[in-house]
């Protein structure tokens, strides 16, 4: 069997009196689409930031890659945290900095990369994401669409081994959702380690490996695609998903 | 004599005071004289806006302080074998500057009362003076002396002598304080004062050169230490007070004053008067705006380190030490906005003065820096909250530290954002680096007022500053909406 890339134990979050994550034990191996659904305010989000320590738990275990974050220090952390890229509901690319130099920023910065290197490896990854006649434009001449491909392509500049999604096409307009899953899909088919919080279903059916189903601060259900959509186990995502057109 | 009272200095020496009572430069075992002579020069301190006692002159082309008060100094030193430096400030900081040891001695006029005996030591008295009152020609005949201004108005140096025996032994008349001669003269020829009373050397001079005026006397009732000059040193400093004293009677014994000194800067006055043009001062001007700009740009620069400084530890958070680096950065802002920049100028000009002696420039410039950088803090502080969350943890979660990630991420985003209010703070100190002028900077408005004191023209100086003034914000503003374009990246 092979080790879990991640893995949470007993993770719980509170914001003041609110329990938003309560006791949640999962794991996610090496190669793994992991799609997590649900209804909005169920905690998804809280738990993917949960997974980089962007929110810090209130108790539990977030072990990566056989350490666990929340013992660490800060610079231990920091050095763990760029093999787990992250892409951003609304992009968050850098404004004041064009598109090669969004992707070039972190490789130079943290992990020492010659500028010439960091250039080549970003028009690689801008070929990847079809956006290489991009390079030098600033983010808000880009559309929704192309800013979240730069921005996948930005998290990738750090080689992670594990690519977060935080609903990377909520923001986006219908016509450009398409780009970007497609982007994801290529990603996942090479092997990338992924871990999607997402309301596309039909991206969830066709490239995930589990759907982890996350209501009330529970991961209420984790199952195959199939079984999930076929024949959900649990009322809540049985209600769930009698809810949403598919 | 000249008699400015303490009161105008009382708010710096109570800051200083405690420093004062337990340093007292000049109470240790005196060896003042030797110091002095070891050094090999005599400073003095004086403030040149008191024809004929010691004002601006262009000599050979360029500007220095001369006067009846520079000859009295320059025979002083010359006995004890020194060389003497001038120091100009203004008449305020003259006793704080001796007693801060920024000066060896003070000749200004200086009339040896009782309050001042308590914290300088006096020479014997080196000239023995009398009060005019300088009146407009067109009223020669209406006003004969002091009694004649039933129902008007007259001026006088506020603080000085002049100001308060103007007060108690005059009735029915309006006394006005203000600082300077020259204010006083222009308020006279716009007829909001009918009459000024000054020293007699000093309106004798004005009216030399000044044809509209004229002078009366004053018939004041006064005591001789009310009209007598004498040179100040620190207290304790025996050993000077005697060296000079032997210059000073030898002054009075050969009445070198009267004979020699008056008539040479009777001579020094018509120079200065020959060409009034503003023009002719081109280069006082110049060099008005050169300081101006060096202590603003400067001050910028070293207040802007500051305030991100002071901005980053406002926003420290996690830990006994980050708060107690978050109260004090609070406290820091808190108190400098607090306060006025004036006191802050004389506070770090004297008060710090007693640990390190700084150059008036210099502080001046940490004075404005520190002054600046409070309120930079905040724009900074405010620009950073400015930047939306979602640009930190991006970086972050890229692997980027919290330094590096405000260093490249946060604060040039912040930057572009309060780039219109950093702006406003250099064109807000470019003005407000006037104030300087009070510990002596030659910046824009401390020259204007040499011009004034040079020329007898009252207002021609400040119209030429205003249009300078203008002309260096108008462009720095222009300046700086060109970068403030460059940076519209979106």
């Amino acid at each position: 069997m092979t080790k879990p890339i991640i893995e949470v134990k007993n993770l719980a979050k509170n914001f003041g009196d609110n329990q938003v994550l309560k006791n949640i034990s999962e794991q996610v191996n090496p190669g793994q689409v992991i799609v997590v659904i649900g209804p909005s305010g169920g905690g998804k989000s809280t738990f993917l930031r949960c997974l980089n320590l962007l929110e810090t738990p209130t108790s539990g275990e977030v072990d990566f890659d056989g350490q666990d974050l929340t013992t660490l220090d800060t610079k231990k952390v920091n050095t763990l945290r760029e093999q787990m890229g992250m892409v951003f509901q609304n992009f968050n690319l850098f404004p004041n900095m064009t598109v090669l130099e969004n992707i070039k920023l972190a490789p130079m910065k943290v992990k020492g990369v010659s500028e010439a290197d960091a250039t080549k490896r970003a028009h690689e990854l801008l070929q990847q994401v079809n956006l290489d006649d991009h390079a030098d434009a600033f983010p808000t001449s880009l559309s929704g669409g192309q800013a979240q491909r730069v921005a996948i392509a930005r998290a990738l500049a750090m080689d992670p081994k594990v690519m977060l999604f935080d609903e990377p096409t909520s923001a986006l307009d219908p016509e450009m959702v398409g780009e970007v899953l497609n982007v994801m899909q290529e990603l996942a088919q090479q092997g990338m380690t992924m871990v999607v919080v997402t309301h596309e279903m039909g991206f969830a059916k066709s490239v995930a490996d589990r759907v982890w189903f996350m209501a009330d601060g529970y991961i209420q259900e984790n199952n195959t695609p199939e079984e999930f959509f076929g024949n959900p186990q649990t009322e809540r995502a049985q209600d769930f998903l009698s809810k949403i057109l598919m | 004599m000249k008699n400015k009272l303490i009161m105008a200095i009382a708010l710096v020496m109570a800051l200083v005071a405690g420093w004062t009572a337990t340093t007292t430069i000049a109470q240790a075992a005196d060896n003042s004289l030797a110091k002095v002579q070891k050094k090999g020069t005599l400073v003095m301190g004086t403030s040149p806006d008191y024809p004929p006692y010691e004002f601006q002159a262009t000599v050979h082309g360029k500007s220095q302080v001369v006067g009846m008060d520079v000859a009295v100094g320059k025979k002083i030193a010359k006995d004890m074998g020194v060389k003497l430096v001038v120091k100009s400030m203004s008449f305020d900081s003259l006793l704080v500057a001796l007693q801060t040891g920024k000066v060896d001695m003070v000749i200004s006029g200086m009339n040896p009362t009782p309050a001042r005996r308590k914290n300088v030591d006096f020479t014997h008295t080196y000239y023995q003076g009398g009060y005019s009152i300088v009146i407009n020609k067109s009223d020669k005949g209406i006003y004969k002396d002091k009694d004649s201004f039933v129902g008007k108005t007259i001026g006088a140096q506020t603080g000085s002598t002049m100001y308060n025996e103007s007060k108690k032994q005059t009735s029915g008349t309006t006394v006005k304080g203000m600082t300077s001669v020259s204010d006083l003269i222009l308020g006279l020829q716009s007829h909001k004062l009918q009459g000024v009373a000054m020293e007699k050397p000093s309106a004798q001079a004005y009216v030399a050169n000044n044809k509209e005026l004229a002078m009366i006397p004053s018939h004041f009732d006064l005591s001789a230490s009310d009209t007598s000059a004498s040179v100040a040193f620190a207290k304790g400093s025996t050993s000077l007070v005697a060296a000079a004293n032997k210059s000073v009677d030898q002054i009075r014994k050969q009445n070198l004053v009267n004979k020699d000194y008056l008539p040479a800067a009777g001579k020094y006055l018509k120079t200065n008067t020959v060409n009034t043009s503003m023009f002719h001062y081109w280069k006082a001007f110049l060099k008005g705006i050169e300081y101006t700009l060096i202590i603003t740009v400067c001050s910028v620069f070293f207040g802007f380190i500051l305030g991100v400084l002071l901005s980053l530890a406002r926003m420290a958070h996690g830990g006994v030490f980050a708060t107690a680096l978050r109260w004090l950065a609070t406290a820091y802002v808190e108190f400098i906005r607090g306060t006025p920049m004036m006191v802050q100028v004389m506070f770090v000009y004297f008060g710090l003065g007693l640990i390190v002696n700084l150059p008036a420039l210099t502080s001046g410039i940490i004075a404005i820096s520190l002054n600046s950088g409070a309120y930079i803090a905040e724009y900074i502080r405010g620009g950073i909250n400015s930047v939306d969350k979602g640009q930190t943890e991006a970086a972050r979660s890229l692997g980027m530290t919290s330094g590096y990630t405000m260093r490249y991420v946060v604060l040039p985003q912040a930057l572009k954002n309060i780039w219109p209010s950093l702006g406003n703070e250099f064109i807000t100190l470019i003005k407000d680096s006037s104030i300087v002028s009070i510990i002596g900077v030659s910046e824009l408005i401390f020259q204007s007022n040499i011009v004034r004191s040079d020329t007898y023209r009252g207002v021609a100086p400040i119209a030429v500053i205003m249009v300078l003034y203008f002309i260096m914000t108008f462009t720095a503003s222009r300046i700086l909406n060109h970068f403030e374009r460059k940076m519209q990246h979106d």
